[in-house]
């Protein structure tokens, strides 16, 4: 499903050179739900920001759902993470001008759905999230956990095979953010999505089916 | 692949969230879109007031007057026409120089024009439009416009007399106030025998009074008549004997055609008796030295009287077929200035047209300043909408948008701007357009000189240009969209990482 192979990658920071990755060998099969932990500046992000072909790894290859994402160009990269790809943010990334359901529905406005059917699953997916009274909120009138799971039914609107979570649970109290990582679970589980989640919460990261632990840029 | 309304939505949602910056750059656009608007609705329809009233028609087209100094018909000289008056040398018109003109081919008739005045003429005399003078032409001239030249011969007891088209063709409506078209208004002139008073000091009191906002013509009450004369007694009595200076001649006079205009025309040899006699009759009335002619002011040696045998005005008529320009030409070769039908019109209408153009440039220039830096307006409201939304952009890239999609938003966004404050600019200087006409209307209706032009005066100025004002949305789209330009491909070439990492 997700293959980074001998991946490495390097950033020019100011004028010097760091290595966020190192010669990264990574499988994942589909349908799974794993964990990546590690200490702040290891790497974790710089991981499924290449998966998500935000980045291009400085070497290596990045293999999702049979794409070379480094063969991909701007228009093909956008589809393939519209489609394959869905982000939840550790700060939501709502926002405030787009009530629930229009937020839930923005991946679908980028992939030319009409109006109706985005309005229809947007509803559809915030109702099966328990946000069925909420679905005309803006952001800032939504409790952090709602704004989470909002924050997923965008992921999940486009019924991409990846949800990437990047410290889902960081902005939400303990009760909240389990009951986050139970839904996240849940998705895995019952639509099948492969679920790879940055975190620093070993409480979260014990939903996962296996946790990948990261170091100086090196998997440990 | 973001659909247009969807576009249009995301750029509206992203305007709507710097309402005031957004608005600050449409009026903007709007304030240069005015003054370009108002000034191009309205100019059209001034020319055209411009040309329904010069007053021309009172040149027949195959004549050519004459002036020592300068040329009344002339609207504006250029600064060559003005060097080349301050070189030429004083001379006045006389009997050798019409006898030259006369010698050449193509010239039928040359004299200096006699103006018999103060006279009154019957049937004319009480209409709205008072006839106060009578102008002796060369016979030629005079026959172009006899109907019949039997009329002229079968004469012997009555001046022939050609009178105005404008006299005759229109007719006093009392109960509307106006004149109207008379279709049978020559029909019934033709023929008809008038009486001549020669002398009438008192022919242009008037009897009507033109109410210039109601357009129509009131009656002067009698006593109110009765008050101008007297008045005008009394400004007569200083300087003349009114016994001697109220004498008049009545003459019987005949209407045997119709020339262009208002005026009414004698033979010459009739109107030169006419003068004389008025003029012997001022010189024994006067009390003072006698008038002197009027002096003529001209080129850089100043100003004198025309002395006996001289004069400062001639009328030129060329054969009907022959070339009255070049005839024109070589008039103002021997130095003398001329006014012929077309050159005067064109004249006119030419530094209208210069004015027009003027106005234009200068309004197109000051609205071309404005929409420039309305455009640097909507250049830094597009940018500054970029440097606010670089995590929405990082979000939309994260969620899907491609490069294009985003630069596509952001110009979007810069050219609704242009064209909102394009369509709002051109709505306002429609608005504004539609009131200076009717002020403008209002004001020409009481500056012309003759209420019957009043009449020739539209009710209003104002022109829509299809074409200019499609442009002028074209125009601003593009230009909108240049100024997006930049701001625009930065926004697409926005790293979504960095900018979500700001979270």
């Amino acid at each position: 499903m997700i293959r980074l192979e001998n991946v490495s990658m390097e950033y020019r920071l100011k004028s010097e050179r760091v290595e966020a990755l190192r010669e990264v060998t990574l499988h994942l099969r589909e349908g799974s739900f794993e964990a990546i932990m590690g200490p702040s500046g290891s790497g974790k992000t710089t991981l499924i920001q290449l998966i998500a072909g935000l980045l291009t790894p400085t070497t290596g290859e990045v293999i999702v759902s049979g794409e070379r994402l480094s063969q991909l160009d701007d228009a093909k990269i956008s589809a393939f993470r519209n489609r394959t790809i869905g982000f939840v943010f550790q700060f939501f990334n709502l926002p405030n001008y787009y009530n629930a359901m229009d937020n839930t529905a923005l991946p679908l406005v980028f992939a030319g759905v009409d109006e109706r059917h985005r309005r229809e699953r947007a509803r559809a997916l915030l109702t099966e999230f328990g946000l069925e009274d909420r679905l005309n909120h803006k952001p800032d009138q939504l409790s952090g956990g709602e704004a989470q799971r909002v924050a997923i039914a965008r992921a999940l609107i486009t019924n991409p095979k990846i949800i990437l979570a990047d410290e889902p649970t960081g902005n939400l109290d303990r009760d909240t953010g389990t009951h986050v990582m139970e839904l996240l679970q849940r998705i895995n589980r019952e639509r099948g999505v492969t679920v790879l989640m940055v975190t620093h919460d070993e409480k979260a990261a014990a939903f996962a089916q296996r946790v990948i632990r990261i170091e100086k840029g090196e998997l440990a | 692949m973001i659909r247009r309304r969807d576009y249009l939505r995301l750029t509206l949602q992203k305007l709507a969230l710097r309402k005031r910056r957004a608005a600050f750059a449409i009026v903007s656009v709007a304030l240069g879109v005015v003054v370009v608007v108002t000034v191009n609705s309205l100019m059209v329809g001034v020319r055209d007031v411009a040309v329904k009233t010069i007053w021309t028609e009172e040149i027949d087209p195959d004549v050519i007057r004459v002036y020592a100094g300068d040329n009344p018909y002339e609207y504006t000289m250029t600064p060559d026409e003005e060097k080349r008056k301050a070189k030429k040398r004083m001379q006045f018109l006389t009997e050798s120089v019409f006898d030259e003109i006369r010698a050449w081919p193509g010239v039928e008739a040359a004299d200096r024009p006699v103006t018999v005045q103060p006279v009154s003429i019957s049937a004319l005399d009480k209409r709205p439009r008072g006839v106060g003078e009578i102008q002796g032409v060369p016979e030629a001239l005079l026959l172009r416009y006899v109907k019949d030249r039997s009329l002229v011969a079968g004469i012997s007891n009555a001046i022939p007399l050609v009178v105005g088209e404008r006299e005759v063709k229109l007719k006093f409506d009392e109960k509307r106030g106006r004149l109207d078209e008379d279709p049978n208004g020559e029909a019934s002139w033709l023929k008809r025998d008038v009486t001549i008073v020669l002398g009438d000091n008192y022919a242009m009191v008037a009897h009507f009074n033109y109410d210039y906002a109601k357009h129509e013509y009131k009656r002067v009450a009698d006593e109110d008549v009765t008050a101008r004369r007297d008045e005008l007694e009394r400004s007569y009595r200083g300087m003349y004997d009114m016994t001697i200076f109220n004498t008049t001649l009545t003459l019987k006079g005949r209407v045997v055609g119709f020339c262009p205009g208002s005026k009414v025309l004698m033979p010459f040899d009739a109107a030169e008796l006419c003068e004389k006699w008025i003029d012997e009759r001022n010189r024994l009335a006067a009390r003072n030295p006698p008038r002197t002619a009027e002096s003529a002011v001209y080129g850089e040696s100043g100003q004198r009287a025309p002395k006996p045998g001289e004069y400062a005005e001639g009328v030129v008529l060329v054969k009907h077929g022959a070339d009255v320009e070049s005839v024109a030409k070589r008039i103002e070769d021997m130095g003398f200035t001329v006014a012929t039908r077309a050159r005067t019109f064109e004249n006119q209408a030419e530094a209208f047209d210069s004015t027009v153009h003027i106005v234009k440039e200068v309004a197109f220039a000051l609205g071309g300043l404005i929409l420039g830096l309305a455009c640097a307006l909507v250049w830094s409201t597009t940018s500054k909408t970029v440097s606010d939304s670089r995590v929405d952009i990082g979000l939309f890239r994260a969620l899907g948008a491609t490069k294009r999609d985003i630069r596509r938003l952001f110009l979007g966004e810069a050219m609704l701007q242009g064209v909102l404050g394009t369509v709002v600019g051109m709505v306002v200087g429609w608005v504004l357009a539609v009131g200076i006409s009717h002020w403008v209307i209002g004001f020409a209706r009481q500056s012309v000189f003759d209420p019957e032009e009043a009449l020739l005066i539209p009710d209003s100025i104002f022109s829509i240009n299809l074409m200019f004002s499609f442009l002028l949305i074209v125009g601003a789209a593009v230009v909108s969209l240049l100024a997006g330009l930049l701001p625009a491909n930065r926004a697409a070439n926005v790293d979504p990482v960095k900018a979500l990492k700001r979270e």
